[in-house]
This record gives C-alpha cells, structure tokens and sequence, in this order.
C-alpha cells in the first residue's frame, strides 16, 4: 500500500519529515522546542532570500538531540558517536557553497566529541554547532557526562558526582570561534535570534542551549514532572545584554547567564584556504 | 466512561476553536501531554481535554478561547509541533 503523503498543518511542517512525526522524545522534552525555533530562524532567512533550502546540511552523532537530524527535511547525516564535526568538516571542505549545521548533545560534542569540538573552534571552520545541553547522557539511561553539576546522583555516580563540571562556552571562546552564545529552552525567542545571527556569519558558531530533561535528569534531580522542571529552570535563568565570559560558569544554585558572550570578524578557515583574506 | 474514537479514524484531526482575532489550533495526534501549553499560556486559555488521541494521551483544549491575546507562547514552547495560532481576518 502506499504511503499517503500527510498534509502540512503546521507552519513549521515543510522543515519536518512528517512521516516520523510524532518525534520519539519523552513528554516535555526540551529538543523540540530548540528545533522549532531554530526553524523559525532559518524560515526568516529563506524568506530573506539569503539562504537555500537545498544548500543546507544537518550533521548530528549519536544521541537524543543529534537524532533532531532524522526529523529535518533537509539532507542530513547521522553518524559515527562524537563524530559529527569532523564529518561537517569533511562536507564543508567538499562543496564550500553549503551551510552546515552540527547538533548534538553535551555528552556527544563536550565528552565523546570533544576534541573534535575544540579543534574545529581553533581552527575556525566554516559550520554552525548547536549543542543541547540536558547535563546527562540520557538515552543511554542517564550516566553522567562532562556537564553534569556537582554532587548530582546519576546512574554511574550513585553517591554524587564528585567532578566539577566543564563549562564548553568558556572553553569554545578561549579558542578562535567567530560567534559563542547561550540560550535556553524557557526562551525559545533568543534561540532564534541567537541563530538567526549566526546563519548570517562565517567561521566557527557555537550556541549551547540549555534544556530539560524530565524524563532523566528530571528523575535524577526530583523534578520529574516537564512543567516544574521547566519552571525551575525558568526561575534560574537570566539574560544580560554583553555577558562576560567570567559570568558563564552553569550552577544550579546561583543561576544560569544567558547571552551572547563572543561575536567578532576573524577570517574563517575557508577564507584562509581559498585566499579571500590573508592572514 | 465514552471513548472519543475519532482521533484513531482521523489520523490528522484537529480541535479547532476560534474568536474574532485569534483561531487555536491543536493537531490531536501530535501532542504528548506534557502541559506546557498550558503552563506558560499567560491568560489560562488551554485546559486538558477529555479526547484521549491514538497515542493514549490527552490533548489540550482552548476552552478560554474568548481571552486569548494572540502571543503564541504555546506555539513557541510546544516540543511536539502539535499547537498553532493563526490571525483570523
């Protein structure tokens, strides 16, 4: 029998492939929000006419929020876990002309990926790289990964996580990225600005975008239900217009700094390569 | 106890409810009941509906739809793509 093609109902269905909606994410799971806005910046750039539908490549590893690449109707690839940048480099550095776009988690571009991430910022290449940050590895059952706050009880740290956590924005602007910003799913409109702005700039993006996990994190941290643990980190998130880099430390207790902490012009590694700037 | 089987024939049922500036549209099989909409709509236009939809859960609903101010943080803070606002005429 064939497939009936589903109707679009949504504004958002032309960037969805409507045959695997419903999405598999748990209830009030934060990575559809972040999806739906990062496709409202992307439809004002279409409708701009800077940007083409077809030019477009998502690239995600392995992972809840790299599964966001299974559900776009754009070309995309699901790869090797941790490998989505070095992938995007390869399609990059093949057709100059694409826009690539990198998702992922923090367990799977921050832990498994992470020098692959670093690497990329240094040397400035030409893609986007959302990271949704839950604090857990969550599909895999909720073991703890290299953003998990202190003391949390996870799978693999049943007495507390004894690890101070790593803070990526700190480390992606230490290094030679052209645009470092941070949002939050509670603020779906500065996820789209934050990527709006980004789909305009060349060389390395970064934006992390803090998210809930209910169904893990959530149950590893007693907010179990979507709504209070959407409202618990509502209370803690806060907007600064130029945020310092020093204010960009994630803590449960003293709130999360959202913003965008780095924008500048350096040549991108394209640029460089082609000759269009020297150095 | 009635069973609202339309969802399951329908697989792209709508609840649907309007007024003069701002019609609610809520895709029945998409949503997930995680009550988000109804947690960050600023005016309580959203209540959970009795309409059980082919997954099990139960849709939201604008029953207050007369006080719906059009800002569409439903739409924006829905994970599921299953809630729209439109501008009516």
């Amino acid at each position: 029998m064939a497939m009936k093609t589903p109707p679009l109902i949504h504004p958002l269905d032309k960037h969805l492939r409507l045959d695997r909606v419903p999405t598999m994410y748990c209830p009030g799971c934060g990575i559809g929000i972040a999806l739906g806005a990062m496709f409202r910046a992307l439809d004002r750039r279409f409708n701009e006419g800077l940007l083409d539908p077809n030019r477009i490549v998502w690239v995600g590893g392995i992972g809840c929020s790299a599964r966001a690449t299974l559900y776009v109707n754009y070309d995309a690839a699901h790869v090797l876990h941790g490998r989505a940048i070095p992938f995007a480099l390869g399609v990059i550095l093949a057709n100059p002309n694409l826009q690539v776009i990198v998702i992922g988690g923090d367990g799977d571009i921050a832990g498994i990926g992470g020098n692959h991430l670093i690497h990329a910022a240094k040397r400035n290449i030409d893609m986007i790289v959302v990271m949704i940050t839950n604090f857990v590895y969550a599909m895999t059952g909720g073991q703890v990964a290299p953003t998990t706050p202190v003391g949390v009880k996870t799978t693999t740290t049943p007495y507390g996580n004894p690890e101070p956590p790593i803070n990526v924005v700190k480390v992606v602007t230490s290094l030679n990225a052209n645009y470092v910003a941070r949002a939050s799913v509670t603020t779906p409109h500065y996820i789209e600005s934050f990527f709006y702005k980004a789909l305009g700039m060349k060389g390395f993006r970064f934006i992390e975008i803090v998210s809930t996990c209910p169904e893990v994190y959530g149950r590893h941290i007693g907010l179990r239900d979507p709504v209070d643990m959407y409202n618990e980190l509502k209370k803690r998130v806060k907007y600064k217009q130029k945020p310092s880099i020093e204010e960009s430390d994630i803590s449960w207790d003293t709130g999360i700094v959202i913003g965008e902490f780095l924008e500048r012009n350096n040549p991108s590694y394209l640029e460089l390569l082609t000759g269009v700037r020297g150095k | 106890m009635v069973f609202n089987l339309s969802a399951l024939e329908e697989p792209y049922a709508l609840i649907s409810r309007e007024h003069g500036k701002f019609r609610v549209c809520i895709i029945v099989n998409r949503c997930k009941e995680c009550g988000l909409c109804i947690a960050v709509c600023p005016t309580k236009v959203l209540v959970k509906s009795s309409v059980i939809n082919a997954y099990g859960y139960h849709p939201p609903e604008p029953a207050n739809i007369e006080k719906c101010i059009g800002c569409r943080l439903c739409e924006y803070n829905c994970p599921d793509f299953a809630i729209f606002v439109e501008r009516v005429g």
